[in-house]
C-alpha cells in the first residue's frame, strides 16, 4: 500500500516550547485524514514543516515514498502539496484573481501575465467545485466565508493532489460546511488525498477516514473514523467528556444593561446596513444574534463599539446617552468586546503579549497609572489571564503571532472578560479553541451571566448560540426579523430562519422585530 | 456628473483637469496689474515641464519602493547621487553616459537602503534620513577629489532639445513649419489664447531627457500591474505573507522595489544636474525627493496620479523662474485661495460641515494675504507641495490607499 505521506520522527522546537515531539504521521493515498488536538498540540507548525514553511529541527519526510526535504512552499507546491492555512492570507488590496495567481502566474512574453487565461482557468476550477467567486472584485470587499473559499481555489488551482487545510470551517456556518465536505468527497474521488485539522469533532467525524489525534506534540493515537464516537475522540484529545453549551436556568434581570432604539448605520452607498435596530439587553441576559455572515451584524458592533458612525438612533448604556460617545470612553464605561477576527481586529501580532492585554485597555487599571503604562501592573495581570483562561505560552513577552491560533482567542476572551466589563459583545467567541477549553470558556460566560454581565452573543455556531442564549434574534439584511425561544428552536429550524425562507413561509415571530 | 467623467478615456479627463486649471490661471491673472499672460505664458508651461521631472520621477521612484512595502525617505539622498555621478559621467564620457551613470549612482544608494531595511530590519525611516546624511557628505568628498572643487562641477552638456513639428514650428525633415499654437497664441483671444500659449510651451524646447522620463509613467504602470514581477512586488507591499505561504520569493522583490526606486530617484538626479542647471551643485537638488513623496501621496500610489501631482506642484517653480518681481507667484495666492473655496463648496455638499468651514477659513486666509500683499515670498513654491499635501490628507484622507503593509519590517519565517 502506498503512502501519500509519511512523516517520521518530526521534532520541532521554538525557544521555550516543544511543538512537535517525534510526531509520526502516515496518510495513505486517496483518504480524508483528520488531524485533532487541542491548543497548542503542534497541529499547525506539523502542517507548516510539511508545506515547507518551516524547517523541522529532526525527523525524515516522505512524500509518495520519496523522502523530501522542503527548502520552501515553491518546492512543497511543486511535490503536490496545497495548502490553506488557519488564517486567511490575502491581500486586500489585489483582486480575487491576482491573489489565486500569486506565484504561478501564467505568463505571456516579457513577463506579462496571462489575466485571460487565469481568470479562465479560475471560473473552470470554481465551477467544477461549485466554489463561487467573481475573479475581478476586490478582496477586501468578500466576506469571511468568500475569503476561506478564494483560500480553497488558490489550492485548487496549482492541481494539488495533496490538499492540507487547516480549521478550513472554523469561520463558515453548517450549510457552507456540509457545501465544502461535499466538495472535499468529490476531490477524494477524483483521487486526491486531503489532510484536514478541525477542532468540531461531529464535523471530523462526518468527513475523515482516519483520525490522528496529537497532545502536547506527540502522537497519542490513530483511529479509524468509524470505529469512534466524538466522545472517545475527546477523551483522547483531552482526557474529558464532550461538553455542552446548556444553560443553567435563567438569570436575566429587570435592569436594562444596553439599549439601542432605530439605531440605523449606512454603507458607503448610503444604504442601510443596519436598519432601524431595536435591541434591549439586561444584565444577566445572553442574547444571542443569529444570521448568514454579511447581514449587518460586524456593523451593529461597531455601531456598538463607536467605530460606525450611527446615522439615526440612540443607544444606551445604564440609562446613559452613549450615541456619541468615542471608542475610547466606550470601552472605560465598560463595553467589551471579542472581535470575529482575531488577527485584523484583536491582535498586535509583533508585540508581546502583556501589550495586546492591555489594548483596548491601555488607559485603565492595572494597565496604566495616571499618563504611565504600568508594565510590571500589566505583565502580572497578563500572567493571571494566562492561568487563569488556560493560555499556553512560555512566557507573556512573547510575540502574539507565536501562539497558535486557539491560545490568541484564548488571551483576547481573557483580556475583554477580567476587565469587568457591564457589557460584552462576542463575536464567535470559541473560534478555533479546543473542546476542553470551549467547556471552560462556556462555563466562564455563564459564571459572568449569573454575576450580572449583559452579553450579545453572535455565532456561527448554532449549538453555541441555542445552548448559551436567554434570546435568539435573528437578523437578515440589516434588520432584526425575528425573536425566538432557545428552548424551542433546533439549530436545523433556526439556519431557516437565517436565510429567511422560514420567515417567508410562515411569518412565525417576526411579529415584534426585535427584543423588549 | 462625476461619474460620466469617469467614463471618458483617461487622457481626456486630464486634459479637462489641465483645461480648466487654464481657465483657472487665465482668470486669476487678468486681476493681476503688471502680469499679463505670464501665467499661462509658454515660457511658464515650458518652465513646469522641466521642474516636474525631478518631483515626477523621485514620485515614481517612491512608488516602487513604497509598493513593495519599503518607506523610501532615502529618495533625496538617492537624488544627490544621481547628480553627482551623472553630471561626472557626462564630463567624462557623454550625455547618454551620464543618464546611465546616474542612475547606477541612485541605484546605489538603493541597494544600499535595501540591505539596511530588508536584510536587517532597520527601520525604514532611520536608514532613509542616513542615507540623506550620507550622500552629500560622500558626493562632496568626489567632488574635491574629482573636479578639484568642494561645490561645484564644469558646466556639464546635455541631451537636447526638441519641437513638436506644425504645432510648435519646428523643422521637419529640415523644412520649416507652421507654428499653429504661436499664431494663436498672439490673438490675445481671453483663454483659447491662453490655452494655446500655455500649450506651445508643453510642445516646444522639450528636452529629449523629459520624453523618457515620461515615457517612465506608462511602462511603470504596465510593470507593476501587468507583469508578474509587478504583481508580485505589490503583493509584498499589501501582504508579504501571501506571497510567502505560495512560495514567493518575497524578499528579492522587495530588493527590486527599493533598487528601482533608488535608479529613478538617482535619474531625477541625473536631470537636475544636466538639463535643469547644467553642472552639479552642492545641495542642488533642494528637497525635490521629498517633494517626490508627497506626490507619491497626492498621486495616491498611482504612476498617472504622480504625473498630475508633478505637474501641479512643479507649475509653482516654473512660474516663479521667470518672475523676478514676484507678482505671478504672487497671483497663485488668489488661485490657492480660489481652489480652497471650491473644496469647501464640495465639502459643504457632502455635509461635511467642518471639512467645509476649514477650507473656507483657509480660503478666506489666502485671500487676505492675497489682497494685503504685492509680491508673493520666493519660499512660496517650495512650500506649495507640502501644504497642497496636508490638504489632501485633511480632506480626502479617506480616498488615499497606501500599500497596506507599507513601512513594516518584514521577518521571513515569523508567521
Ligand atoms: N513562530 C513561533 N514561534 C514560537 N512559538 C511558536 C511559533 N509557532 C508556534 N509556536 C508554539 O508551538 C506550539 C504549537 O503551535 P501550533 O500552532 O502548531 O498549535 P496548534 O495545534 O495548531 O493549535 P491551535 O488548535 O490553537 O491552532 C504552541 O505552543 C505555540 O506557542
Ligand atoms: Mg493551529
Amino acid at each position: 500500500m502506498v503512502l501519500a505521506i509519511e512523516l517520521i520522527d518530526i521534532t520541532k522546537r521554538f525557544p521555550g516550547v516543544l511543538a512537535n515531539d517525534r510526531v509520526n504521521l502516515r496518510v495513505e493515498l486517496g483518504e480524508i485524514h483528520a488531524i485533532v488536538g487541542e491548543n497548542g498540540a503542534g497541529k499547525s507548525t506539523l502542517m507548516k514543516i510539511l508545506y515547507g514553511m518551516q524547517p523541522p529541527d529532526e525527523g525524515k519526510m516522505l512524500v509518495n515514498g520519496t523522502e523530501v526535504d522542503f527548502k520552501s512552499p515553491t518546492e512543497a507546491i511543486e511535490a503536490g502539496i496545497g495548502m490553506v492555512h488557519q488564517h486567511v492570507m490575502l491581500a486586500d488590496n489585489l483582486t480575487v484573481l491576482e491573489n489565486v495567481i500569486l506565484g504561478s502566474e501564467p505568463t505571456k512574453s516579457f513577463g506579462r501575465i496571462d489575466f485571460e487565461s487565469a481568470a479562465q482557468h479560475l471560473r473552470e476550477v470554481s465551477h467544477a467545485y461549485g466554489l463561487d467567486i467573481e475573479p475581478n472584485d476586490l478582496v477586501e470587499t468578500l466576506e469571511v466565508g468568500e475569503r476561506q473559499r478564494v483560500e480553497i481555489i488558490k489550492v485548487l488551482f496549482r492541481g494539488a493532489k495533496i490538499l492540507i487545510l487547516d480549521e478550513p470551517t472554523a469561520v463558515l456556518v453548517p450549510q457552507e460546511v456540509e457545501q465544502l465536505h461535499h466538495n472535499l468527497r468529490e476531490l477524494k474521488a477524483q483521487g486526491s488525498t486531503i489532510l484536514v485539522i478541525n477542532h468540531k469533532l461531529p464535523e471530523v467525524l462526518d468527513i475523515a477516514d482516519t483520525i490522528t489525534v496529537l497532545r502536547q506534540g506527540r502522537t497519542v493515537g490513530e483511529v479509524k473514523a468509524s470505529d469512534v464516537t466524538a466522545g472517545d475522540l475527546a477523551e483522547l484529545m483531552v482526557g474529558s467528556e464532550l461538553p455542552s453549551p446548556e444553560t443553567t436556568e435563567s438569570t436575566v434581570t429587570d435592569d436594562v444593561a444596553l439599549s439601542l432604539r432605530g439605531v440605523t448605520v449606512l454603507n458607503e452607498e448610503d444604504r442601510p446596513v443596519v436598519d432601524d435596530v431595536d435591541l434591549v439587553i439586561h444584565r444577566g441576559e445572553i442574547v444571542g444574534i443569529a444570521g448568514v455572515e454579511g447581514n449587518g451584524q460586524g456593523e451593529l458592533i461597531g455601531a456598538i463599539m463607536g467605530t460606525e458612525h450611527v446615522e439615526t438612533g440612540t443607544l444606551e448604556l445604564m440609562g446613559q446617552d452613549i450615541t456619541k460617545w468615542s471608542v475610547r470612553q466606550r470601552r472605560e464605561a465598560g463595553v467589551g468586546l471579542v472581535p470575529q477576527d482575531r488577527h485584523e481586529e484583536g491582535l498586535l501580532l509583533t508585540a508581546p503579549l502583556w501589550e495586546n492585554a492591555a489594548l483596548g485597555h491601555q488607559t485603565q487599571r492595572p494597565y496604566a497609572k495616571g499618563w504611565w503604562i504600568d508594565r510590571a501592573a500589566s505583565r502580572a495581570h497578563t500572567q493571571t489571564i494566562r492561568k487563569r483562561f488556560g493560555v499556553k505560552t512560555p512566557n507573556v513577552d512573547v510575540a502574539a503571532h507565536a501562539l497558535s491560533g486557539g491560545n490568541q482567542q484564548k488571551l483576547i476572551i481573557g483580556r475583554e472578560m477580567t476587565a469587568d466589563p457591564k457589557i460584552l459583545v462576542l463575536a464567535h467567541p470559541t473560534r478555533g479553541i479546543d473542546v476542553g477549553a470551549q467547556a471552560s470558556v462556556w462555563q466562564k460566560i455563564r459564571d459572568a451571566r449569573a454575576d450580572g454581565l449583559a452579553t450579545m452573543l453572535i455565532s456561527a455556531d448554532l449549538e453555541e448560540l441555542i445552548g448559551l442564549s436567554d434570546t435568539i434574534l435573528v437578523m437578515l439584511r440589516g434588520k432584526l426579523v425575528a425573536k425566538l425561544d432557545p428552548a424551542n428552536v433546533t439549530p436545523r429550524q433556526l439556519g431557516s430562519y437565517m436565510t429567511g425562507a422560514a420567515i417567508e413561509t410562515d411569518g412565525n415571530g417576526s411579529a415584534d422585530g426585535g427584543a423588549e | 456628473m462625476l461619474a460620466a467623467l469617469h467614463r471618458l478615456p483617461t487622457w481626456l479627463r486630464f486634459a479637462l483637469y489641465a483645461s480648466v486649471g487654464v481657465l483657472v490661471l487665465a482668470i486669476a491673472e487678468s486681476f493681476e496689474s503688471g502680469g499679463v499672460g505670464r501665467l499661462t505664458a509658454d515660457t511658464a508651461s515650458r518652465a513646469m515641464l522641466k521642474w516636474c521631472i525631478p518631483i515626477l520621477l523621485a514620485g515614481l521612484g517612491g512608488l516602487f519602493s513604497e509598493r513593495a512595502s519599503i518607506v523610501n525617505i532615502g529618495l533625496e539622498g538617492m537624488m544627490i547621487l544621481g547628480t553627482w555621478f551623472g553630471a561626472w559621467a557626462a564630463l567624462e564620457f557623454s550625455p547618454w553616459m551620464g543618464l546611465v551613470f546616474g542612475v547606477l549612482g541612485g541605484a546605489l544608494g538603493g541597494l544600499i537602503h535595501a540591505v539596511a531595511t530588508v536584510s536587517f530590519g532597520v527601520d525604514h525611516v532611520i536608514s532613509g534620513v542616513a542615507i540623506n546624511i550620507m550622500a552629500p557628505g560622500v558626493t562632496t568628498f568626489l567632488s574635491s577629489e574629482v573636479f578639484g572643487n568642494r561645490t561645484q562641477s564644469p558646466d556639464v552638456p546635455g541631451l537636447g532639445e526638441v519641437d513638436v513639428p506644425v504645432l510648435a514650428g519646428g523643422t521637419f525633415f529640415g523644412a520649416e513649419t507652421p507654428d499653429i499654437l504661436g499664431s494663436i497664441a498672439d490673438q490675445g483671444v481671453f483663454f483659447v489664447s491662453d490655452l494655446a500659449s500655455f500649450a506651445r510651451g508643453l510642445v516646444s524646447g522639450i528636452a529629449i531627457f523629459s520624453l523618457i522620463a515620461l515615457a517612465l509613467v506608462p511602462l511603470s504602470g504596465w510593470f507593476l500591474w501587468k507583469t508578474r514581477a509587478g504583481l508580485q512586488l505589490r503583493s509584498a507591499g499589501e501582504y508579504p505573507l501571501a506571497g510567502e505561504s505560495l512560495g514567493v520569493n518575497v524578499i528579492r522583490r522587495m530588493y527590486l522595489g527599493v533598487v528601482v526606486s533608488g535608479a529613478l530617484a538617482g535619474l531625477g538626479g541625473a536631470f537636475i544636474a544636466m538639463e535643469l542647471t547644467g553642472f552639479y551643485q552642492n545641495g542642488q537638488t533642494g528637497g525635490r525627493g521629498f517633494i517626490g513623496l508627497a506626490a507619491l501621496i497626492f498621486g495616491n500610489w498611482r504612476p498617472l496620479g504622480i504625473l498630475a501631482a508633478a505637474f501641479l506642484f512643479g507649475y509653482p517653480f516654473g512660474v516663479s523662474l521667470r518672475d523676478l518681481d514676484g507678482q505671478s507667484t504672487h497671483a497663485l495666492l488668489l488661485v490657492v485661495s480660489f481652489c480652497l473655496a471650491v473644496v469647501s463648496l464640495w465639502a459643504a455638499t457632502a455635509r461635511r460641515l467642518v471639512d467645509a468651514v476649514m477650507a473656507l477659513v483657509f480660503a478666506v486666509v489666502m485671500f487676505a494675504w492675497y489682497v494685503q500683499t504685492d509680491v508673493a515670498p520666493d519660499w512660496l513654491p517650495n512650500a506649495m507641495p507640502y501644504v497642497i499635501v496636508l490638504l489632501v490628507l485633511v480632506f480626502a484622507a479617506q480616498r488615499l490607499r497606501a500599500p497596506a503593509f507599507d513601512g513594516q519590517i518584514y521577518r521571513r519565517g515569523a508567521t
